[in-house]
């Protein structure tokens, strides 16, 4: 595919948002500014994990704290050679979901938070399925935007490639390109989170 | 052997007939295609399981724990709640819910405002709660698309200079859909969409923007296009209010040609 296929292509990203290469570096240096950034780019990540373990109410915002408190006072164990960061992040999610849930048990009003039906699903410490979505809505977020057009009416549309081309005035070319690159960023993420720690 | 074209493979992975028989036969001798068509397989089931994909951003607060949890000086600043401090809303006053729903209704004493945010905040606001899931499209039993239309920030907000997006307005043959997608930095609150009407002050809120910055959303039936002829985005804070904020992140118009198909929707 030559660039000048991408011609009339927006391809602008979000100016504030960090790299994950940036956030990974000054991570692994404990830059101060660091868990900042760390926060900016991965706080939606932790938080809809834990919210959707947890369902609503504080417990989720506790455990997103606690992920970033003990993402920090942790960061030496964080080895970049062993997986991404956003991989070892949704481990350590995991872990402060499964604490919080034991407590819970021990807990006697969690008994009648069910019995009243104020929760319609059991809580679970997020299955690898569950990871995965999230993870892949991370990803579709950080896309840009012309790929991200195309990949959701590709997703969710019964749109062809041809139309999606015609509607968004591009050259069948690109929009094939994007599909083909986007699918195979989409799974490369997901793959590099899977990395266990 | 030559493999078959990656973006065949990647659009068969999709649910897309397309490509030769001789790429048939090649997949089902060929291994290596076979394991990545269903690796990409696994990526399109996963993300079509259950629907669009969004994510939520967690409130202001959190962070300020985490800063003070890790002994930040507090002079540090949020990384995204900073941005909640949006532009002072003009004109903006206590809204009145009517009903449970997200249907509301303001109606203020009018006052002439000249500058397009000031009306953006006042006069008469309807809402309704027309959005759906993108999902919805792929139940719709043909997508016509009626326009295209760039959204671009405002010389009036300097700050969400670079920032812009598209809206497509499709027509399904039940009703006209709205799609729209969002480039613009993450900030405290969520972005909204709405139809401008040409007087100023009246605006229909069509729903809130993903995480991913996108979203289709259902037109009202029996909406006019010629009238509410903009589309705008708003950033809205997680005040409860339901009123326009008053920051335009982007805005664009519907051409008339599209005006014309869409009116009586």
């Amino acid at each position: 595919m030559t660039r000048n296929a991408h011609k009339g292509c927006t391809t602008v990203i979000p100016v504030d948002v960090p790299s994950d290469e940036e956030v990974s570096a000054a991570f692994s240096k404990g830059d101060p500014d660091a868990l900042r950034l760390l926060y900016q780019r991965f706080g939606a990540l932790v938080f809809s994990l834990a919210r959707r373990s947890l369902g609503a109410g504080p417990d989720a915002e506790d455990v997103t704290q606690q992920v970033f408190v003990s993402a920090w006072r942790g960061r030496d164990t964080f080895d970049p050679g062993r997986g991404s960061l956003a991989g070892w992040l949704v481990v350590i999610t995991r872990s402060r979901i499964a604490d919080l849930l034991r407590t819970r048990q021990r807990d006697d009003r969690v008994m009648l938070r069910l019995a009243v039906g104020t929760s319609t699903e059991a809580p679970a410490v997020p299955s690898d399925q569950v990871v995965d979505r999230v993870v892949l809505a991370d990803e579709m977020a950080r896309l840009p935007e012309a790929q991200r057009l195309v990949m959701t009416l590709a997703f969710y549309s019964d749109l062809t490639h041809e139309q999606i081309a015609e509607a968004l005035r591009l050259p069948l070319g690109t929009v094939k390109s994007h599909i083909r690159r986007g699918l195979r960023r989409l799974r490369s993420r997901l793959e590099a989170d899977r990395v266990p720690h | 052997m030559s493999h078959i074209d990656p973006a065949i493979l990647a659009l068969r992975a999709l649910g897309e007939p397309t490509g030769t028989s001789h790429d048939d036969h090649h997949v089902a001798q060929c291994a290596d295609c076979q394991i990545e068509l269903e690796r990409l397989t696994r990526v399109v089931d996963l993300a079509r399981q259950d629907g669009p994909l969004s994510l939520e951003q967690p409130p202001p607060g959190v962070w300020e724990q985490i800063a003070a949890a890790v002994g930040e000086d507090a002079a540090t600043a949020a990384p995204s709640a900073s941005a909640a401090r949006t532009e002072p809303v003009v004109g903006a006053e206590p809204v009145a819910m009517t009903g449970a729903g997200r249907v509301r209704r303001v109606q203020r004493k009018h006052q002439r405002l000249t500058v397009a945010l000031a009306g953006l905040a006042a006069g008469l606001i309807i809402g309704i709660g027309g959005a759906v899931g993108v999902a919805q499209l792929a139940s719709a039993p043909t997508s016509q698309v009626v326009a295209q239309v760039e959204l671009r920030s405002l010389p009036q907000f300097p700050q969400w200079q670079g920032a812009s997006g598209t809206a497509l307005l499709q027509n399904n043959g039940a009703a006209k859909l709205l799609a729209v997608s969002v480039t613009a930095p993450q900030r405290a609150g969520f972005y909204e969409v709405w139809l401008l009407g040409r007087d100023g002050t009246s605006m229909i809120s069509l729903g809130d923007l993903n995480a991913a910055h996108t979203g289709t959303f259902a037109l009202p039936a029996g909406v006019d296009l010629g009238f509410y002829s903009r589309i705008d985005v708003s950033l809205q804070p997680f005040n409860g209010s339901t009123v326009h904020s008053g920051t335009s992140v982007v805005r664009g118009s519907l051409p008339t040609s599209a005006v014309g198909a869409g009116s009586r929707a």
